[in-house]
């Protein structure tokens, strides 16, 4: 290219690029094209190299670095070897020319250039060359050629590395094979000797970068290459090798190791945890560390201090097996250093607090749990004992108390060090207390209690000045209660368990607390010093929850093993003075005077600790007596049962059956009705109530059986049949949640009949005054009253509720129920056409109904069921289709799509609901049946012109519609092919739409619609039938099945997808290849010829032989073809995928 | 049909401007309420509380559902506030005047005068051409407060 040429393309991309930041878009839209066109032409090298010269435009430079890595990698194939070599020593000699300039950037971009030239002909390169090469550089690392070129020679690893780690590679266009291989080769080749010429690199000049104030050459050569060390460390080895990095519980399998790679491992451990090289780290760090604070901060000791951190979590079998002596040695020595960063702990702090950085200190911390994730309790605590005279626990335990006392000082920084030290800290005790694998738990050696003990206090006291102090606040910042609830049910987790291996003295410490608070309550009524006091009382009520028992979510919590080994008297012992101390909290909420003094806080608090308590302490049952039996377990293991069992005995005493339990009962369910009924409008506490108290009250049968023969449960009940105001001004969730509570507590009756009759006596009247409302006269104008609405609501509400927890025993009762009001439901889905609300609450009642009662179901009964069904839907169609209408606000519009959708929802799962039932009734006669398909496939006729793929972007409708799809789709197929071209064209529009889901779930039932399909038309073809006929031919002319079978191909060899996903798959990829042979050997030649040498197509070739194998012949899909083609599929995506794929 | 049947008709919906109390706590997203003498619907309801240890108060954001206007309200959540009655009624559409009056056949054979076409320009576009095409017309009007207005329509002819 001729000089002026040259000059000219050059000005042209400077312009383009000083274009870039004009305000006109236009301008800005047609610069960014010419730079593009430029990055794409063919051949860019010499304009490059000029622009890379001449230019004074720094992101002129910059494109032209970057172009030439994009265009030597697009044109590789074609540019001559020496070609390539010239390119990447012009590029190493632009480098090194220009190394003392302050174009940081451009330089390394360019390197980062090298590195991909480099990586992109590996596999090519003979060992010699890249030895050859590499050895180039290692004489510049070694600082032969001087500093600059130390520096560059650093740089260029570092660029190196990170072009081979998969993470960060760039993108080649090649299959993931070649980075694979690129990647396993630097892993086994080189990566070791780069991190031996980083360090000794750094050794070389550390003592000249010590000098001055950490500003010059040497200090910056140091940074990058501990930099690369630790790039290095983080590196995510694989193989035998994955121990190296931060994985950390992984340790090589004790299969005898190769002798290569146990080589490889003793070169490692001579590098990372030999002792002279990490003692020169340390000493090295020891020497920065005496400098003070103003060295603390710079990049220097930062990456110093990251290296260390990194090597506490060094594990797994580059230690020799000498029963961890090796590593212990390892541990102390590093310990030994980093002791300085965090003791004494009040120094410290008070430093830190005084201006001294904290970087140092938040790295100790960091270390701390490192070693303490590898360490058991005792072996951590003897880690320091070693040289001094106190254990790192105590030493842990001072730090957390001294933060913990720190963040009091400055509170006012939310996301202060206070707060990322004491997380890092606290996770360190959860790590030590609470070991990922339980079976290595071990119990604190003596001077862990103490330690946890003083940070347990000194937690409660912190906090207890914190509620005090923050009780006036206000407390409107809603969305910022939001974040802290979870950090802080996080914190007071952690919290709980320290205060668990010290029970006697946390337990005593709380319930003496909760009683002081408690009584300057009742003494202030009514003043400031009271809110104070709640606040505080609040607080320890939620820690005392924590404490004293785990959250149920599904399982039967136990009570914590520490405090079942606390033997005492029952009236002493610490949990039980406690439970009694809240206890007395909540039952003086009873009392109408002494209630106004407590807040709706106050008693959400206590509510919330009732629902947790109760599932752990009120009435076990006992162990022994069934599999259900709550503190299981510790029977077998002999030695501690006779400790256990003082605990239990006084726990039993104060809280069993026939102990304190009923008395306590009584309170609980007093405390629930008022909470209920005094406390109107406060649906936070009414919340807690009836979703957390009083589910936790009716989930055992034993507490059932006890609640039904209370006085007070009757009153509950009495006042919940007779809809008196009082329970009806509740919200909607509370309704079924009540509902629900007071129908499953049925299962403490004796049986059958009486459970139903209490069900019937509970729901009845409500279903009689909807019966007795549809019946007026004056209906139109009556049921549009807002008083007649609130109330047809709450009743439906609390209906779906009961209908939600249908039991066994009580399914007759609410099957009955629901019968009786079928009429009345009808009569409103069509009078309440404009109240799109209740419309809802009505199809959602229907949902839950049909869900709980359709196993139960007798033909009779289905009958029944399925006609009422068939009417509900054509009420709602008859009026919710083909309406427009039209609102004056957006925002009302939106409201009403938003309500559509949930209908829709309703609809399908009401759809799904019945599809079911054939699936129970696989055995009966179909005759004897009513049709399931009959009905669903006139709910598909209504709901397909509803879907649309704006509302299939909502997850939950997306899922419930691709569930019904799948299942009509697998069960009646011939139902579906005969539906409306228009819906099944929409159906098939969607199974495209599911394809391409990322939700695996749903991809999953795309899946197996399809296959469904594809069995269906197999079949037909085989008999000769017309299966899925004209419908087959969408408007394109192609074939439906045809069309899925390339959709799937495509979507197997190119796309991301999970593994989960290959055997759906398969399944449905076997009948659409045995559709259409024909195509699917028409893909397999395209495929074939994409490639131009012969192996790849041979490769290509055999791959899919080997996926036909065994399923040419196949003239049924039965379930061992299905086996076979799986597996065939798992080989040939194993052979092709790495190779088709590019990157 | 005369005068006075006509007023008479509008007494018979004169319930329709009732309204009804109810608890603030109980009210949620889409429904009614009376916000500033106006029938709303409810976009948005939030709940906090006066303080860390006081009662809780209920945040009502409703839309007016005639003029589309935002209104805003705080209520105790112990405290009632007023539900309006919202009516919708099917009429055949029979006619529209030039000066933008619909008549409306009501179901026990009357007609219906005194409603103007709504202001939304979509719904009147679809008013007018529909009725223009000979289409048999249903429309949905709105009551609440002693106000009326159309809001929906629907096709009903032959399809």
């Amino acid at each position: 290219m001729e000089q002026q040429d040259l000059q000219c393309s050059m000005q042209a991309v400077e312009q383009s690029c000083a274009a870039l930041h004009v305000s006109d878009p236009g301008i800005r839209s047609s610069a960014e094209a010419t730079l593009l066109a430029f990055r794409k032409s063919p051949h860019p090298f010499y304009a490059c190299q000029y622009i890379l010269e001449n230019s004074q435009v720094a992101t002129a430079k910059f494109l032209a670095a970057a172009t030439i890595q994009e265009a030597a990698i697009r044109e590789w194939t074609l540019i001559s070897p020496e070609e390539k070599s010239r390119l990447r020593s012009y590029c190493l000699q632009y480098v090194m020319a220009r190394v003392e300039t302050s174009e940081g950037y451009i330089l390394s971009k360019i390197l980062s250039v090298v590195a991909a030239l480099l990586k992109r002909g590996w596999l090519e390169y003979t060992q010699a060359e890249k030895a050859s090469f590499l050895e180039e550089v290692e004489q510049a690392v070694a600082g032969r050629h001087g500093l600059a070129a130390q520096r560059f020679g650093i740089s260029l690893l570092e660029a190196l590395v990170s072009e081979f780690s998969l993470s960060t590679a760039s993108p080649m266009g090649l299959p993931a094979e070649f980075h694979d291989k690129c990647r396993a080769s630097l892993e086994a080749g080189y990566l070791q000797k780069f991190y031996a010429w980083a360090f000794d690199a750094s050794v070389m000049v550390a003592s000249k970068a010590l000098e001055g104030q950490g500003e010059n050459q040497e200090s910056a050569i140091c940074t990058i290459a501990i930099r690369l060390m630790t790039q290095i460390l983080n590196w995510e080895f694989r193989g035998k090798l994955a121990v190296l990095g931060k994985s950390r519980a992984s340790t090589l399998s004790s299969s005898p190791a190769s002798r290569k790679s146990s080589e490889q491992l003793q070169l490692w451990h001579d590098l990372l945890v030999s002792p002279a090289k990490v003692t020169w780290i340390l000493n090295f760090y020891e020497h920065i560390h005496q400098k003070g604070n103003a060295w603390l901060d710079l990049p220097l000791s930062v990456v110093v201090r990251q290296l260390i951190v990194l090597m506490c979590s060094l594990n797994g079998s580059i230690f020799p097996t000498d029963g961890a002596g090796t590593q212990e040695q390892h541990l102390q020595r590093l310990l030994n250093c980093i002791i300085s960063w965090i003791d004494p702990p009040e120094y410290v702090i008070s430093a830190v607090l005084a201006g001294t950085s904290e970087s140092e200190m938040l790295d100790g911390c960091r270390a701390l749990l490192a070693i303490a994730t590898l360490c058991s309790p005792s072996s951590f605590d003897q880690l320091l004992l070693s040289f001094r005279q106190t254990g790192t626990l105590s030493l842990l335990s001072s730090l957390t108390c001294g933060i913990i006392k720190a963040s009091c000082v400055r509170e006012s920084e939310e996301p202060s060090w206070t707060y990322e030290a004491l997380e890092v800290l606290l996770e360190t005790w959860t790590v030590i207390l609470q070991p990922a694998d339980l079976s290595q738990k071990v119990p604190l050696p003596p001077s862990g209690i103490e330690a946890a003990s003083a940070v347990f206090q000194t937690f409660v006291e912190f906090e207890m000045k914190l509620s005090e102090s923050s009780a006036l606040d206000e407390d409107d910042a809603d969305d910022m209660a939001a974040f802290s609830d979870e950090a802080r049910e996080d914190r007071l987790s952690a919290v709980a368990l320290i205060a668990r291996t010290v029970p006697s003295v946390s337990l005593s410490l709380l319930t003496m607390l909760v009683s002081k608070c408690f009584s300057e309550i009742r003494q202030s009524l009514g003043s400031e010093t009271t809110t104070r006091c709640l606040e505080q009382l609040h607080w320890l009520t939620i820690l005392s929850g924590h404490v004293l028992a785990d959250p149920g979510e599904g399982e039967t919590p136990t009570v914590p093993e520490s405090i079942l080994a606390v033997s005492a008297e029952p009236a002493t012992h610490p949990a039980v003075s406690l439970s009694f101390a809240l206890i007395d909290v909540a039952q003086q909420s009873l009392d109408a005077t002494f209630r106004t003094t407590l807040s709706p806080r106050m008693m959400e608090a206590i509510v919330w600790f009732f629902g947790r308590w109760v599932e752990t302490y009120l009435m076990p049952d006992h162990a022994g007596r069934g599999p259900s039996s709550t503190p299981s377990g510790h029977e077998g293991q002999g030695v501690s049962v006779g400790v256990l069992f003082d605990g239990r005995n006084a726990l039993n005493a104060a809280f069993g059956k026939d102990g304190g339990g009923p008395a306590v009962l009584e309170i609980l369910v007093r405390v629930a009705l008022t909470s209920l009924t005094a406390w109107r409008g406060e649906q936070v506490l009414q919340e807690y109530v009836s979703s957390r108290l009083l589910p936790a009250l009716v989930r055992r049968r034993n507490v059932c059986v006890q609640l039904l023969s209370m006085g007070s449960w009757q009153e509950l009940a009495t006042v919940f049949a007779r809809q008196d105001q009082m329970l009806l001004s509740l919200s909607d969730s509370v309704q079924r949640a009540l509902s629900g509570c007071l129908c499953r507590s049925a299962q403490g009756l004796a049986n059958a009949d009486a459970a139903n009759h209490y069900v019937k006596d509970l729901l009845m009247p409500m279903a009689a005054s909807l019966a007795e409302f549809s019946g007026r006269k004056d209906l139109a104008t009556f049921s549009q009253q807002p008083n007649v609405i609130h109330q047809v609501s709450c009743v439906l509400e609390r209906l779906r509720g009961a209908a939600r927890e249908t039991i066994p025993r009580t399914q007759k009762a609410i099957f009955e129920v629901g019968v009786s009001i079928m009429k009345p439901l009808l009569v409103f889905m069509e009078i309440y056409k404009n109240q799109p609300s209740v419309v809802y609450l009505l199809l959602k009642y229907v949902v839950v109904w049909v869900d709980a009662e359709v196993v139960f179901l007798e033909p009779k009964d289905t009958t029944t069921v399925f006609n009422f069904c068939v009417q509900l839907l054509s009420v709602y169609s008859a009026h919710n289709i083909g309406k427009v209408s039209v609102s004056t606000s957006r925002s009302l519009q939106n409201e009403a799509q938003t309500e559509k959708y949930k209908d829709l929802r309703a609809l399908l799962q009401l759809l799904t609901n019945l599809s079911s039932k054939d699936l129970f009734d696989f055995a009966l006669h179909a005759d004897e049946n009513p049709d399931v398909a009959q009905v669903v496939y006139l709910g598909l006729n209504i709901i397909t012109p509803l879907i649309s793929a704006d509302l299939l972007k909502y997850p939950k409708l997306c899922r419930q519609y691709f569930t019904l799809l799948m299942h009509m789709l697998e069960v009646y197929p011939e139902k579906v092919a005969k539906i409306s071209p228009e819906g099944f064209s929409q159906i098939i529009g969607t199974l495209e739409f599911g394809l391409r889901q990322q939700d695996v779930e749903v991809v999953n039932m795309t899946l197996s619609a399809l296959g469904a399909l594809g069995v269906f038309q197999y079949q037909a073809l085989c008999k000769g039938d017309d299966g899925l006929g004209a419908q087959s031919r969408t408007s394109g002319g192609d074939d439906v099945l045809s069309h899925f079978l390339k959709l799937l191909m495509h979507f197997l060899l190119f796309e991301d997808y999970s593994n989960d996903l290959v055997e759906p798959a398969a399944d449905a990829l076997l009948p659409l290849i045995l559709c259409n042979t024909a195509l699917f050997e028409k893909l397999k030649q395209e495929l074939v010829q994409r490639h131009q040498d012969v192996e790849s197509q041979e490769r290509v070739s055999t791959a899919f032989h080997s996926l036909s194998r065994g399923i040419e012949i196949a003239s049924t899909i039965d379930r061992s073809i299905r086996r076979k083609f799986r597996s065939n599929l798992f080989v040939f995506l194993n052979d092709l995928r790495g190779f088709l794929r590019t990157r | 049909m005369s005068d006075e049947e006509h007023h008479f008709d509008n007494k018979a919906d004169a319930g329709a401007s009732k309204t009804y109390p109810q608890q603030a706590g109980t009210i949620r997203k889409n429904a009614y309420i009376v916000i500033k003498q106006r029938p709303c619907k409810v976009v948005e309801v939030s709940t906090s509380k006066t303080g860390k240890h006081g009662h809780a108060k209920c945040h009502f954001v409703g839309i007016d559902i005639f003029t589309g206007k935002k209104l805003e309200d705080i209520v105790p959540s112990s405290h009632n506030c007023d539900v309006p009655e919202v009516t919708r009624t099917d009429y055949q559409l029979i006619d529209i005047s030039e000066d933008g009056f619909v008549s409306l056949l009501t179901e026990n054979g009357d007609t219906k005068d005194d409603l103007r076409l709504p202001t939304d320009d979509q719904l009147n576009a679809q008013i007018s051409s529909g009725f223009h095409d000979g289409k048999d017309l249903v429309v949905t009007v709105m009551s609440a407060l002693g106000e009326e207005q159309i809001c929906a329509l629907k096709d009903i002819g032959p399809k």
